[in-house]
């Protein structure tokens, strides 16, 4: 037994750490990300939890031990032959079973004997019968609530309500955050490093494999350097995440992705001009300066 | 009475029991290996033999068909001539029998690295093998029934009617779900479609577990434990009860493989209410093995031999419980495509067939060679480190399940997916498949212990070859009071059909109907037959196995509806599969699910990440597949490809064969200048344009109905 949950506790710990590594940029300490607090935590509990019921049944024995010593004093004493009573959960299990006792086995012993193998009759235990019985009444009942009186939601039926409870949630959430939603005539520019942080997430996730993670380019252009092939503007760079560029690898991200993380995605984006990665995808595209550089504003205003 | 001395052939079981040795190391090698790919991809060594999509299937074929398989025809083989005293009927086919099964394992062993697989689980082998392993059955059959005809015990024990039980239903099961069209020596079409396939293979991959892994197994269970516990079989009447109850509903169980897919909804619920129903059935087996050890506990605790059939049994009550409760559609919708489900199958195959098997080996191998078990003490490791392999294999994947699944549904509050990038829930649980191979390390570090142990055991005693024992000629005796069944028990004949008739009921019902009825799979006007590149690029996509980690069947939920298909929002439709001969739903989905890829990605990108899948999805646990860039297509093979399948339903036009090369080249060429302008060089008749073409296919003709509407 204590060897079992020397396993088992090591075992938890393994997973509980093993499961806890994080994929991504590793945080600045492992304890900055708050599901490892929660997954050490669960697993603590458990241990506790584990090793409160393993004391309690020992003391558990050690108490009826006792008892049992005491009671075997007092027969002795009193010069009865002492006979010990069978356990509450033997007798539980023997009754619920319908166990014919070993010792009265002979009695049941069928004429059988196939290459030495007899075969006793005992009864069919009762809860294994009433297990039975109870499943044929459930598959009755699960038939006819699915398929005759139509109580329970088949598949389909299933994803129409979920699908109506998306659409409140979305609802809500409209009436609750009144922002007109992001598209590429209101687009932000951002500097603010949680939104950053998050479309750098996005990026890594979903960007990355075609542009590599440090935006150097490979399938798809170069995000560093200032050349662009459908301009460099926050709100060029929207419009190409949320629609992508037909007959080219650009797929649209528009209904994969929220508006604000395309949002925030876009703008780290942004931040990554100028950042010379080593071994970057040679330049695509036109230069192109932003429009608050007042060296440009005629280019820009010109090509308006 | 006069008694008689006869032999009983040990050879043929020893043969039966060195091949299941050997190919127990084999397949849980190649399973070990498929373990360690999937956290480690440089282990699929590049090369189109090792890749795991070829990889898996050999694993599942060794592991149940040649390890199980030989173990199963042991203890038959042992056990039958002891429970009918007699020797088994005929020698020679005993040892076609032996040598037939090994040539199908060398020819499984063979095609399966080459590609040559027809993709169905359990079924993969191609259709001439398909033909011995019908034609060996049926040698076991008729070596089986003719031992019980000239049988010298009035009545058949419970571990007979198991195993007759287990040799018609896998012959009907086998026959009927390897119905296919030939187009070459080593290819062929299923002979259904879609929804049907796939019905058709789950009654048939279902009942594989029922009745090639269980009922061959509980009859074992029946002979060895009695006789290693020196007990008698608990309770006689439960034998009765739940051998027919278990034989008449497990084959109807099948659709709970196909909750939330485009199969009809009766038939899903017929799945999940007979599974449900299967739970007592199931534990009267558990309940008679168990019970039979009362008054035989303290041995178990000395004796390794009881202590493997005590994990073995306790494995299938837990496996046997566990099954049901998957089939409820909403443990189902968590758990299917998930590790949770390979867990499910290692606790029934590691523990349940695993421990049985080494319990039974320990037992018999001794008896055999007339000696002791060489160390008692390895013995004891082997079960230690075996139990420890199994917790260690089944603890991590159930957590892998449940984590990998719950992230695939997570909302995050803006309505969107929490992980929209699929790779992230893989990197996930990385951790876990490499404790998963721990486990299976430890598992396989045990065979190797007791291989060593039955070495050292035999090579101490004297085989003996052909045993001699002396038995009484069978006495007729009239039923006289007493159970009913013990008169059918002394008709093996009648006995044999009665069998055949309860497990036939279950499959008729559900099969015809879905064949017969067309409301069950609605067509859809704009879905298509593939256009003969497109052909050729899903004989590609079966043949590399794909199909063992991408499904194709989007269930109605909302959150794989966003995952795979945000803009059109069509889940998957029966009709969409018409022209799948095979179907390809998978089962398991360690990559994305592929039903809506087409159109997706550029066709530049399929280029490079079937060839670096590392590098263009960082983190990618995907193989490269760089033989499909110089390996050809063989368009000499179109018409025939052509041919056969219009002869199985697909309507191609008469004569369309003649002309498919052209329309071939030209969907190609189209791909190869797209791929130019991006400074790709390819030749159009590469394997690689045919795989981009059907990829580009799947799940678009729906939509096409959608934009003409």
């Amino acid at each position: 037994m204590k060897k079992i949950l020397s396993i088992l506790t090591l075992l938890i710990s393994v997973v509980t750490i093993g499961y806890a590594q994080p994929i991504e940029p590793v945080p600045a300490s492992l304890w900055d990300d708050p599901m490892i607090t929660f997954y050490v935590v669960v697993g603590f509990i458990f241990v506790v939890v584990i090793l409160v019921l393993f004391v309690a049944v020992y003391m558990l024995q050690v108490l009826n031990f006792m008892v049992k010593q005491a009671t075997r004093e007092r027969s002795e004493k009193l010069g009865i032959p002492y006979k010990e009573e069978p356990s509450l959960w033997a007798k539980l299990w023997s009754e619920s079973n319908d166990f014919v006792p070993v010792e009265k086995e002979g009695d049941i012993m069928l004429d059988h004997n196939y290459d030495g193998i007899r075969e006793l009759d005992n009864h069919l235990p009762p809860w294994w019968k009433w297990l039975f019985y109870g499943t044929i009444v459930f598959s009755v009942v699960y038939l006819i609530f699915y398929h005759l009186s139509d109580t329970l939601p088949l598949p389909l039926q299933e994803y129409q309500q979920e699908l109506t409870l998306a659409e409140e949630q979305a609802r809500k959430l409209k009436a609750s955050n009144p922002v007109a939603a992001i598209d590429e005539t209101n687009v932000q520019l951002l500097t603010d490093a949680t939104a950053l942080a998050d479309g750098k997430s996005t990026f890594l996730n979903n960007c990355a494999s075609c542009h590599r993670k440090d935006g150097g380019g490979d399938i798809g252009p170069n995000l560093t350097d200032e050349y662009w092939k459908h301009g460099g503007s926050i709100q060029d760079i929207f419009k190409v995440v949320r629609h992508g560029v037909q007959g080219t690898n650009m797929i649209a991200w528009e209904g994969f992705i929220s508006p604000e993380k395309m949002q925030n995605v876009s703008n780290y984006v942004l931040t990554l001009q100028g950042t010379n990665p080593e071994n970057p995808k040679k330049p695509e595209g036109e230069l192109y300066k932003p429009k608050d550089t007042p060296a440009d504003s005629t280019k820009v205003q010109a090509s308006l | 009475m006069q008694l008689e001395k006869i032999y009983y052939d040990n050879k043929i079981v020893k043969a039966f029991i060195i091949a299941t040795v050997i190919f127990g190391i084999v397949g849980m090698t190649v399973g070990l290996l498929a373990a360690i790919q999937l956290f480690y991809p440089l282990f699929n060594f590049d090369l189109p033999y090792t890749s795991f999509g070829r990889i898996r299937p050999l694993h599942t074929n060794a592991v149940i068909f040649a390890f199980v398989g030989n173990a199963m025809f042991a203890g038959v083989y042992y056990s039958m001539q002891r429970l009918l005293k007699t020797r088994l009927f005929n020698d020679t086919l005993s040892w076609i029998h032996f040598w037939g099964w090994q040539l199908i394992i060398l020819a499984a062993a063979i095609t399966l690295p080459l590609g040559l697989t027809t993709s169905k689980e359990y079924a993969e082998l191609e259709w001439p093998i398909d033909i011995a392993i019908a034609l060996i059955w049926v040698v076991f059959g008729i070596n089986m029934i003719g031992t019980i005809i000239k049988r010298r015990e009035q009545h058949m024990y419970v571990a007979i009617w198991f195993y007759i039980a287990t040799f018609v239903t896998v012959a009907v099961l086998h026959i009927v779900n390897s119905f296919e069209m030939p187009v070459t020596l080593f290819k062929s079409y299923s002979w259904y479609a879609g929804v049907q396939d796939a019905l058709v293979q789950w009654w048939y991959g279902h009942n594989a577990v029922a009745f090639f892994l269980t009922t061959p197994f509980l009859g074992i269970m029946y002979y060895f434990l009695p006789k290693a516990a020196n007990r008698p079989v608990y309770s006689y009447r439960l034998s009765i009860i739940h051998f027919w109850s278990l034989i008449f509903i497990y084959i109807w169980a099948g659709p709970h493989h196909l909750l939330y897919t485009a199969l009809p909804d009766w038939a899903q619920s017929l799945g999940t209410v007979f599974s449900i129903m299967l739970i007592a059935p199931s534990w009267g087996g558990m309940l008679n093995g168990l019970f039979t050890l009362r008054g035989a506990w303290d041995r178990v605790r000395e004796d390794a031999v009881l202590k493997f059939m005590v994990v073995a049994v306790t494995a299938y009550g837990m496996a046997t419980l566990e099954g049901p409760l998957l089939s409820l559609k909403n443990v189902n919708a968590i758990a299917h495509y998930t590790d949770w489900i390979v867990a499910h199958v290692h606790v029934g195959g590691l523990g349940w067939n695993g421990f049985l098997i080494f319990g039974m080996l320990y037992w018999a191998i001794p008896r055999m060679w007339n000696t002791k078990l060489y160390s008692a003490k390895l013995a004891n490791v082997h079960f230690w480190i075996g139990t420890l392999g199994i917790v260690f294999y089944a603890l991590p994947m159930y957590v892998s399940g449940v984590v990998q699944s719950l992230m695939w549904k997570e909302f995050a509050a803006d309505g969107f997916l929490k992980y929209q990038n699929f790779l992230e829930t893989t990197t996930q649980i990385l951790p876990m498949y490499m404790l998963r191979a721990v486990g299976g390390t430890l598992y396989l570090t045990g065979v190797f212990i007791m291989t060593y142990n039955l070495l050292k055991t035999a090579a101490a005693g004297k085989f003996m070859a052909n045993e001699e024992a002396e038995v009484s000629p069978m006495v007729k005796v009239a039923h006289s009071g007493g159970y009913w069944h013990h008169i059918l028990e002394a008709k093996p004949i009648l006995f044999t059909v009665l069998a055949l008739v309860a497990i036939l009921i279950g499959g008729i019902i559900e099969l015809v109907p879905t064949f017969l009825i067309k409301s069950n799979v609605p067509t859809i006007a704009s879905v298509k037959p593939y256009t003969p590149l497109e052909l050729h690029g899903r004989d590609i996509y079966i043949r590399e196995g794909c199909v063992s980690c991408h499904s194709q069947m989007i269930r109605p939920f909302r959150s794989e509806v966003q995952r795979y298909d945000p803009k059109g929002g069509e889940y998957s439709k029966a009709g969409e599969y018409v022209y799948d001969h095979p179907f390809l739903w998978g089962s398991k989905r360690t990559g994305p699910d592929l039903h809506r890829t087409g159109g997706k990605y550029a066709d530049s990108w399929h280029y490079r990440h079937m060839l670096t899948p590392g590098e263009v999805s960082t983190g990618s646990i995907m193989p490269a597949y760089p033989w499909l860039y110089d390996q050809f297509i063989d368009k000499e093979l179109t018409a025939g490809k052509i041919s056969a399948l219009r002869t199985i339903g697909v309507p191609y036009e008469e004569g369309y064969e003649v002309r498919a090369n052209e329309d071939l080249d030209k969907q190609a060429n189209r791909i190869v200048e797209g791929l130019q302008m991006e400074g790709l060089e390819t030749s159009p008749d590469a394997e690689i344009i045919a795989l981009i073409a059907y990829l580009q296919r799947l799940g678009v003709d729906i939509k096409s109905a959608t934009a003409n509407q």
